[in-house]
Protein backbone atom coordinates (compact mmCIF):
# COMPACT_ATOMS: atom_id res chain seq x y z
CA UNK A 1 0.00 0.00 0.00
CA UNK A 2 2.63 2.43 0.78
CA UNK A 3 5.05 1.52 -2.60
CA UNK A 4 1.52 2.18 -4.10
CA UNK A 5 1.07 5.22 -2.52
CA UNK A 6 4.87 6.51 -3.16
CA UNK A 7 4.57 5.08 -6.73
CA UNK A 8 0.93 7.40 -7.48
CA UNK A 9 3.29 10.38 -5.57
CA UNK A 10 5.56 9.78 -7.94
CA UNK A 11 3.63 9.84 -11.01
CA UNK A 12 1.77 13.18 -10.38
CA UNK A 13 5.46 14.73 -9.84
CA UNK A 14 6.97 13.32 -12.90
CA UNK A 15 4.15 14.46 -15.21
CA UNK A 16 3.03 18.05 -16.18
CA UNK A 17 5.06 20.67 -16.10
CA UNK A 18 7.02 21.82 -13.31
CA UNK A 19 9.90 24.49 -11.85
CA UNK A 20 12.76 24.25 -14.45
CA UNK A 21 10.77 22.32 -16.91
CA UNK A 22 11.15 24.12 -20.45
CA UNK A 23 7.60 24.44 -22.23
CA UNK A 24 6.98 22.43 -25.87
CA UNK A 25 7.92 25.09 -28.70
CA UNK A 26 4.95 24.46 -29.93
CA UNK A 27 3.00 25.12 -26.90
CA UNK A 28 4.98 28.56 -26.78
CA UNK A 29 4.20 29.72 -30.07
CA UNK A 30 0.09 28.95 -29.44
CA UNK A 31 0.10 30.97 -26.11
CA UNK A 32 2.70 33.40 -28.03
CA UNK A 33 4.96 33.77 -25.68
CA UNK A 34 8.11 35.55 -26.09
CA UNK A 35 11.86 35.14 -24.72
CA UNK A 36 12.28 38.53 -23.35
CA UNK A 37 9.18 38.72 -20.92
CA UNK A 38 8.12 37.21 -17.85
CA UNK A 39 4.53 35.78 -18.61
CA UNK A 40 1.75 34.69 -15.50
CA UNK A 41 -0.25 31.89 -17.05
CA UNK A 42 -3.38 31.65 -14.87
CA UNK A 43 -5.50 28.45 -15.08
CA UNK A 44 -8.91 29.00 -14.61
CA UNK A 45 -13.03 28.17 -14.54
CA UNK A 46 -16.35 29.46 -14.71
CA UNK A 47 -17.39 26.24 -12.05
CA UNK A 48 -14.36 27.51 -10.25
CA UNK A 49 -15.79 29.51 -7.39
CA UNK A 50 -11.51 29.74 -5.87
CA UNK A 51 -10.66 30.95 -9.13
CA UNK A 52 -13.67 33.74 -9.71
CA UNK A 53 -12.37 35.28 -6.63
CA UNK A 54 -8.98 35.37 -7.68
CA UNK A 55 -9.24 36.79 -11.47
CA UNK A 56 -10.45 40.42 -9.76
CA UNK A 57 -7.23 40.13 -7.38
CA UNK A 58 -4.93 38.70 -10.53
CA UNK A 59 -6.53 41.73 -12.47
CA UNK A 60 -5.73 44.05 -10.11
CA UNK A 61 -1.80 43.05 -9.78
CA UNK A 62 -2.46 43.40 -13.64
CA UNK A 63 -3.07 46.83 -13.62
CA UNK A 64 0.51 47.51 -11.32
CA UNK A 65 3.09 45.31 -13.48
CA UNK A 66 4.99 46.33 -15.78
CA UNK A 67 3.42 45.70 -19.39
CA UNK A 68 6.52 45.59 -21.00
CA UNK A 69 8.52 42.97 -19.55
CA UNK A 70 5.14 40.66 -17.72
CA UNK A 71 2.02 39.68 -19.27
CA UNK A 72 -0.55 37.48 -17.79
CA UNK A 73 -2.47 35.43 -19.25
CA UNK A 74 -5.79 33.58 -18.53
CA UNK A 75 -6.73 29.81 -20.04
CA UNK A 76 -10.09 29.21 -19.36
CA UNK A 77 -10.55 25.39 -19.46
CA UNK A 78 -14.75 25.69 -19.82
CA UNK A 79 -15.59 22.73 -21.91
CA UNK A 80 -18.06 25.23 -23.52
CA UNK A 81 -16.60 27.78 -25.05
CA UNK A 82 -20.04 29.73 -25.09
CA UNK A 83 -19.96 29.22 -21.10
CA UNK A 84 -16.39 30.61 -20.89
CA UNK A 85 -16.85 33.65 -23.07
CA UNK A 86 -19.97 34.43 -21.60
CA UNK A 87 -18.08 33.90 -17.81
CA UNK A 88 -15.38 36.33 -19.61
CA UNK A 89 -17.52 39.06 -20.67
CA UNK A 90 -19.48 39.45 -17.29
CA UNK A 91 -16.53 39.92 -15.55
CA UNK A 92 -14.90 41.86 -18.07
CA UNK A 93 -18.24 44.02 -18.29
CA UNK A 94 -17.15 44.65 -14.32
CA UNK A 95 -13.94 45.50 -14.82
CA UNK A 96 -13.28 42.27 -12.57
CA UNK A 97 -11.15 40.69 -15.84
CA UNK A 98 -8.49 42.90 -17.96
CA UNK A 99 -5.78 40.22 -19.01
CA UNK A 100 -6.11 38.68 -22.05
CA UNK A 101 -7.48 35.15 -22.15
CA UNK A 102 -7.46 31.82 -24.01
CA UNK A 103 -9.86 29.25 -23.92
CA UNK A 104 -9.28 26.05 -23.76
CA UNK A 105 -12.45 23.94 -24.17
CA UNK A 106 -10.48 20.13 -25.32
CA UNK A 107 -7.93 21.12 -22.46
CA UNK A 108 -5.25 20.86 -24.53
CA UNK A 109 -3.37 23.54 -22.82
CA UNK A 110 -4.18 22.04 -19.46
CA UNK A 111 -3.24 18.72 -20.11
CA UNK A 112 -0.02 19.70 -21.04
CA UNK A 113 0.80 21.46 -17.69
CA UNK A 114 -1.31 18.98 -15.74
CA UNK A 115 -1.75 20.74 -12.49
CA UNK A 116 -2.24 19.74 -9.19
CA UNK A 117 -5.05 21.26 -8.11
CA UNK A 118 -7.16 24.80 -9.30
CA UNK A 119 -6.36 27.90 -9.31
CA UNK A 120 -2.95 27.56 -10.74
CA UNK A 121 -0.62 30.25 -11.57
CA UNK A 122 2.89 29.38 -13.88
CA UNK A 123 5.28 32.07 -13.79
CA UNK A 124 7.36 31.45 -17.28
CA UNK A 125 10.28 32.87 -18.85
CA UNK A 126 12.53 32.17 -21.56
CA UNK A 127 9.75 29.02 -22.17
CA UNK A 128 10.70 27.88 -18.56
CA UNK A 129 8.35 27.42 -15.29
CA UNK A 130 10.19 29.30 -13.01
CA UNK A 131 7.32 28.71 -9.77
CA UNK A 132 3.95 27.42 -9.85
CA UNK A 133 1.90 28.16 -7.34
CA UNK A 134 -1.64 25.70 -6.86
CA UNK A 135 -4.64 26.61 -5.13
CA UNK A 136 -6.46 30.10 -4.39
CA UNK A 137 -4.46 32.48 -2.53
CA UNK A 138 -6.15 35.37 0.04
CA UNK A 139 -3.75 37.88 -1.10
CA UNK A 140 -2.65 36.46 -4.36
CA UNK A 141 -2.15 40.15 -6.19
CA UNK A 142 0.47 41.28 -3.40
CA UNK A 143 2.09 37.75 -4.19
CA UNK A 144 2.41 37.90 -7.37
CA UNK A 145 4.06 41.76 -7.42
CA UNK A 146 6.48 39.97 -4.83
CA UNK A 147 6.77 37.39 -6.69
CA UNK A 148 7.68 39.42 -9.62
CA UNK A 149 10.40 41.47 -7.42
CA UNK A 150 12.20 37.83 -6.52
CA UNK A 151 12.26 36.73 -10.04
CA UNK B 1 -1.27 -22.87 -7.50
CA UNK B 2 0.18 -19.71 -6.48
CA UNK B 3 1.41 -18.79 -9.51
CA UNK B 4 -2.26 -19.18 -11.31
CA UNK B 5 -3.39 -16.90 -8.29
CA UNK B 6 -0.68 -14.40 -9.34
CA UNK B 7 -1.55 -14.32 -12.67
CA UNK B 8 -5.48 -14.78 -12.22
CA UNK B 9 -4.72 -11.48 -9.76
CA UNK B 10 -2.51 -9.68 -12.61
CA UNK B 11 -5.08 -10.68 -15.55
CA UNK B 12 -7.54 -9.40 -12.88
CA UNK B 13 -5.84 -5.89 -12.16
CA UNK B 14 -4.87 -5.22 -16.35
CA UNK B 15 -8.69 -6.23 -16.92
CA UNK B 16 -10.46 -3.99 -14.52
CA UNK B 17 -7.69 -1.04 -14.58
CA UNK B 18 -9.15 0.24 -17.74
CA UNK B 19 -12.51 0.75 -15.33
CA UNK B 20 -10.49 3.16 -13.71
CA UNK B 21 -9.49 6.71 -14.63
CA UNK B 22 -8.74 9.43 -12.27
CA UNK B 23 -10.64 12.97 -12.11
CA UNK B 24 -8.26 15.58 -13.19
CA UNK B 25 -9.04 18.79 -11.59
CA UNK B 26 -9.73 20.61 -14.36
CA UNK B 27 -12.32 17.89 -15.17
CA UNK B 28 -14.35 18.70 -11.65
CA UNK B 29 -17.22 20.64 -13.10
CA UNK B 30 -20.00 18.57 -12.49
CA UNK B 31 -18.54 17.94 -9.25
CA UNK B 32 -18.36 21.53 -8.50
CA UNK B 33 -22.51 21.93 -8.95
CA UNK B 34 -24.45 22.63 -5.87
CA UNK B 35 -27.09 19.50 -6.58
CA UNK B 36 -23.43 16.88 -5.65
CA UNK B 37 -22.53 18.80 -2.63
CA UNK B 38 -24.05 17.58 0.94
CA UNK B 39 -27.65 18.82 1.16
CA UNK B 40 -28.11 20.11 -2.29
CA UNK B 41 -28.26 23.37 -3.44
CA UNK B 42 -30.98 23.74 -0.42
CA UNK B 43 -28.61 25.79 2.47
CA UNK B 44 -31.47 25.18 4.82
CA UNK B 45 -31.38 21.25 4.40
CA UNK B 46 -27.51 21.05 4.21
CA UNK B 47 -27.59 22.92 7.62
CA UNK B 48 -29.90 20.64 9.06
CA UNK B 49 -28.14 17.02 7.98
CA UNK B 50 -24.50 19.42 9.23
CA UNK B 51 -26.28 19.69 12.59
CA UNK B 52 -28.25 15.99 12.57
CA UNK B 53 -24.73 14.87 11.56
CA UNK B 54 -22.65 16.27 14.33
CA UNK B 55 -25.16 15.82 16.79
CA UNK B 56 -25.24 11.67 16.40
CA UNK B 57 -21.27 11.48 15.53
CA UNK B 58 -20.04 13.80 17.84
CA UNK B 59 -18.10 14.86 14.68
CA UNK B 60 -17.47 18.19 12.21
CA UNK B 61 -16.47 18.63 8.92
CA UNK B 62 -15.63 16.66 5.90
CA UNK B 63 -18.54 17.04 4.07
CA UNK B 64 -17.69 19.53 1.22
CA UNK B 65 -14.56 19.73 -1.58
CA UNK B 66 -12.11 22.57 -0.19
CA UNK B 67 -12.64 25.56 -2.68
CA UNK B 68 -15.70 25.24 -4.25
CA UNK B 69 -15.51 21.75 -5.27
CA UNK B 70 -12.62 22.64 -7.81
CA UNK B 71 -9.71 20.23 -5.86
CA UNK B 72 -7.87 23.84 -4.41
CA UNK B 73 -5.87 23.07 -1.44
Amino acid sequence: MRHFLLLSLLMTLLFGYKEGDTIDPQLQKHLGLQDDKVYIIDFFASWCSSCEKEIPLISKANQQIDKAHVEIIGIDVDKSAKKANAFQESLRKDGLLDFRVINDPMNLIIGKFEPIGMPALYYVKDGKVLAVIYGAIDDIDKQILKDLESL
Amino acid sequence: MRTTLTLLIAASALFFGGCVKEVKPWEKETLAKDTMKEGGPNTLLKSYEEHTFTSKEASKGGGGVAGGGCGCN
